[in-house]
């Protein structure tokens, strides 16, 4: 430990205090620096937090609100939020994550004192206040020992955070709980969403027709279930007439299905407000992911937990957003916060669903010497990043493959990374398909080599069998629809669903993809336009599959970005995303940020389009009965004819319509859930910068049920 | 879009005008103006929407088109060479009220050059306004539907 300049002047209890000081004492033999340099400088920690209030209140507070509160476009910076995140690491370790990464529209003018003026800021906001010397680049005391009012807290016995069971209950007292087997997973019944996406071919697609274009015009709200409050994308699971529900904050619940009665909620911490999409269901366990990368089994009945394991290490910021899939008795699982330099890259990850034993793990970034090592510029391994398998992969029981898209390197422009476009860094931005007895990989096809734009192609794989083909296909932040043969990897066809000039040409045998000279060559600093934006022509909204008339159905976005590469060091630990973007309407989209696009799987055509000005914020299921339901910004759920695109009904909830509907049956009657909710990066950054006249609620995350009226 | 009672009924007449003058011989574009990128920070200091309608006849452009609610009065508009999402070069002056809500209009005569341009979506109407000089409301030209 190096404690260069920082003094910390003690108002805490004395005990403290000493044990503090001795230990300041013990660690700042070279510290005498910071006395002399007091004399000659009269920065103090205090002015710099007084310029940085304004620095933030110029650069930062448009997302982050004035007062640290978040908004719609950037999370809270305050209170508990703030410490469960920073409270532990240091001021440097926060200075490095908001230079790398704030402001995303640009750093504009901002000068590295402005930004150590503004981390000053968000310390003195947030309470420290045992701190009388300026923060330097390398300022290193925990953020939270500073904090006397926290550092009272954790002496007073505070009662903690929820954890564990917080309501207990038994699903047996609702409905004899029946454990699921492998079969029922890959055979679903039709009353059933066991899983993301409801089918292992990821089709989102529901059997069920008593809902139907005749009717579905009287589709009415059967019952409502607030959420806990934070960023939520989520797609529930519905079992024999019970829903599971992931809240933000690792929250489960369990609810019945025809009552919106709470059975059973589980904390699994840490409780913060962050996202996390899906959760699985195996034998009698809900297996869950967390935000800090561990996995947890609960008992379905009781939500009580059963095993949990570590899937990779938080504090080097790894992370999950989505939760596994359950495929042949093995929980298989995606990793995300890969963007760091480090020696630790990102895996997919298999484990044993009765136990949680480790059974592979499969690298997304090819090291030297492997396979794919010499794609990466000559890289040492630690400056090798990205590849994050943000979004749950599909399932082939057949082939006993699982399809995961990976994200791209990072930084996200070639020139920030140190490498060109012809360094395509394997396996990012690719299908890849892994044996799921070996984690070993199958194939792969790399769709956006070197990417340069951040527009990654993560999202998931659906498989469908047209014929004699067994086709996996895929649809990125190009808007790109991809079709190959899920067998070898073969490319088979594309169709641009959104317009896009960051390619001059896609070759028509190969698939493979030329950028525009400009991006190509694009150097720091200097600014690129293109389309579409990071904001994706697609992004985690999944589409589904109607296989009765063979057509994808996709919630697209229609913006456009300018792009800058900011330069970033080569050092350990540094790394991070690194440009600075501007947004606008996509030329020719008279504005409709919404596209609802529906493509014939054997022809690639576009069948028909829904397009709208407000953007789209859950995915898209179908079925039997031939509709179509997406949810907006604008609070509209919509139901579409699926042969048509037309808008057959809708409604308005209380906030953003945002997660993944289903459609489930209990008693024979058919009911259709859907989430409203807030949060996200960029598929809700940037439609508030452009449709700004889009109003809704921060708060408002909830679960609605609709059926027809008896 | 909300354009003026006003605006709008004149601009119908303009149509009605020049489909019957003209007939088969003229092609009608469109450009939607919306605000150039901007970033949060700069979303409430970049304002405004417009509706350009342009009349192909030869290669005679009619320009007639308004806008509304920018951030401080138009200083300038052009029309610019670049296919879609892609910045270009100015090629021709427009005719700006200097308002922050008004209309925009020519009469151009477009080299051989610039018609093919004008039919592969490759030009743009861009509006400059005293506080936003590289831009404020921009808009590219597509074929009316
Ligand atoms: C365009 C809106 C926007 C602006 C402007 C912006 N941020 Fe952010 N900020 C975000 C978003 C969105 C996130 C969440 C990013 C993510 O989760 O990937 C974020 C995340 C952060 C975080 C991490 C929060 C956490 O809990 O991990 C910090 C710290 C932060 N911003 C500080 C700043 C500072 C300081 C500025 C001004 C220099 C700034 N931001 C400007 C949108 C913004």
């Amino acid at each position: 430990m190096k404690f260069l300049n920082t003094i910390t002047v003690l108002t805490l209890s004395r005990n403290l205090a000493f044990a503090v000081f001795l230990g300041l004492a013990l660690a700042a033999c070279d510290s005498e620096v910071s006395n002399t340099e007091e004399d000659v400088v009269a920065l103090t920690f205090s002015s710099q937090a007084d310029a940085g209030a304004s620095a933030f209140a110029t650069n930062c507070a448009a997302c982050h609100g004035a007062n640290l509160e978040g908004t719609t476009l950037g999370p809270i910076l305050s209170g508990f939020n703030f410490l469960q995140r920073w409270g532990s690491q240091t001021p440097t370790l926060l200075l490095g994550n908001i230079k790398a990464n704030m402001p995303p529209g640009g750093a504009g003018t901002l000068t590295d004192d402005d930004y150590l003026d503004i981390v000053a800021h968000l310390l003195e906001a947030n309470g420290v206040d045992a701190v009388v010397n300026a923060l330097t680049a390398s300022t290193d005391f925990v953020i939270s020992e500073n904090i006397s009012s926290v550092v009272q807290r954790q002496q007073r016995a505070e009662p903690p955070a929820p954890q564990g069971v917080t309501v207990a209950g038994n699903v047996d007292d609702f409905v004899p709980f029946v454990p699921i087997t492998d079969a029922m997973l890959e055979n679903p019944d039709p009353a059933d969403w066991p899983m993301h996406r409801r089918n292992y071919y990821a089709h989102s697609y529901s059997p069920l027709d008593e809902i139907n274009t005749d009717n579905v015009g009287s589709l009415s709200l059967e019952w409502v279930w607030n959420m806990h409050e934070g960023d939520s994308e989520p797609a529930p699971l519905v079992y024999n007439g019970i829903i599971y529900l992931i809240n933000p904050g690792n929250v489960v619940q369990a609810l019945d299905g025809k009552s919106g009665e709470l059975i059973w909620e589980n904390w699994a911490g840490p409780a913060n407000r962050q996202d996390m999409r899906n959760i699985a269901i195996y034998d009698d366990k809900i297996i869950q992911a967390t935000t800090d990368a561990r996995l947890i089994a609960l008992d379905a009945r009781t939500g009580e937990q059963v095993w949990e394991t570590i899937v990779a290490d938080s504090s080097k910021g790894f992370s999950n957003s989505s939760g596994p899939i359950v495929a042949d008795g093995k929980v298989i699982l995606g990793l995300a916060g890969c963007a760091r330099y480090i020696p630790e890259d990102c895996y997919i990850s298999a484990y044993d669903a009765n136990n949680g034993e480790l059974k592979w793990q499969f690298e997304t970034i090819a090291e030297m010497g492997q396979p794919g090592g010499d794609t990466w510029g000559g890289l040492d391994d630690v400056f090798r990043a990205g590849g994050e398998t943000w979004i749950t992969g599909s399932y082939d029981p057949d082939l006993k493959l699982t399809y995961w898209g990976t994200a791209q390197q990072k930084p996200w422009v070639p020139v920030s990374r140190h490498m060109t476009i012809f360094d395509v860094g394997l396996y990012t931005n690719s299908t890849v398909a892994v044996n799921t007895d070996s984690g070993e990989l199958d194939w792969y096809f790399q769709h956006v080599p070197a990417e340069a734009l951040d527009l990654d192609e993560v999202f998931e794989r659906v498989l469908v069998n047209r014929g004699d083909d067994k086709l996996v296909f895929s649809l990125g932040k190009y808007g790109i629809l991809w079709k190959n043969d899920r067998v070898s990897g073969q490319f088979k066809g594309y169709t641009e669903t959104v317009f896009q000039n960051a390619f001059t040409n896609i070759n028509a045998e190969t698939g493979e993809v030329t950028y525009r000279q400009d991006i190509q060559n694009a150097q720091l600093n200097e600014w690129t336009s293109a389309c579409p934006s990071s904001a994706g022509g697609k992004d985690w909204h999944s589409m589904t599959y109607h296989e009765p008339s063979g057509t994808m159905i996709a919630p697209l976005s229609q913006t456009c970005l300018e792009n800058a590469a900011r330069e970033v060091a080569l050092v350990q630990g540094g790394g991070g995303l690194a440009a600075s973007r501007k947004f606008f309407e996509m030329p020719g989209t008279d504005g409709n940020l919404g596209k609802v696009g529906a493509y014939n799987v054997d022809t690639m055509e576009e069948v028909w389009s829904h397009q709208q000005r407000a953007s789209l914020h859950t995915g898209t299921i179908s079925t039997a009965g031939d509709l179509v339901f997406v949810g907006d910004l604008d609070r509209r759920f919509k139901a579409l004819d699926v042969h048509t695109g037309e808008v057959l009904w809708q409604t308005r909830l209380g906030t953003a319509v945002q997660g993944h509907p289903v459609s489930f049956a209990i008693d024979g009657k058919q009911y259709i859930a859907v989430t409203s909710a807030n949060g996200g990066t960029s598929p809700r950054t940037v439609p508030s910068v452009i449709a700004t006249e889009i109003k809704y609620p921060s708060r408002g995350n909830a679960i609605y049920v609709f059926s027809l009226p008896e | 879009m909300k354009l003026g009672h006003k605006a709008f009924s004149l601009f119908f007449t303009t149509i009605l005008l020049f489909t019957s003058i003209a007939q088969a011989q003229t092609e009608t574009y469109r450009a939607r103006l919306s605000p150039m990128p901007t970033t949060p920070q700069t979303v409430s200091t970049i304002l405004g929407e417009g509706e350009v309608i342009l009349t192909l006849n030869g290669n005679t452009l009619t320009v007639q088109g308004q806008f509304e609610g920018m951030s401080s009065v138009a200083t300038m508009a052009h029309i610019h060479n670049g296919p879609p999402a892609q910045p270009g070069p100015v090629v021709y002056q427009l005719e700006i009220a200097d308002a922050t809500s008004g209309e925009v209009s020519a009469s151009l005569e477009l080299s051989d050059i610039h018609v093919e341009a004008l039919r592969a979506n490759e030009l743009y109407v861009q509006i400059h306004s005293e506080t936003n000089a590289p831009g404020e409301l921009r808009g590219w030209i597509f074929e009316r539907q």
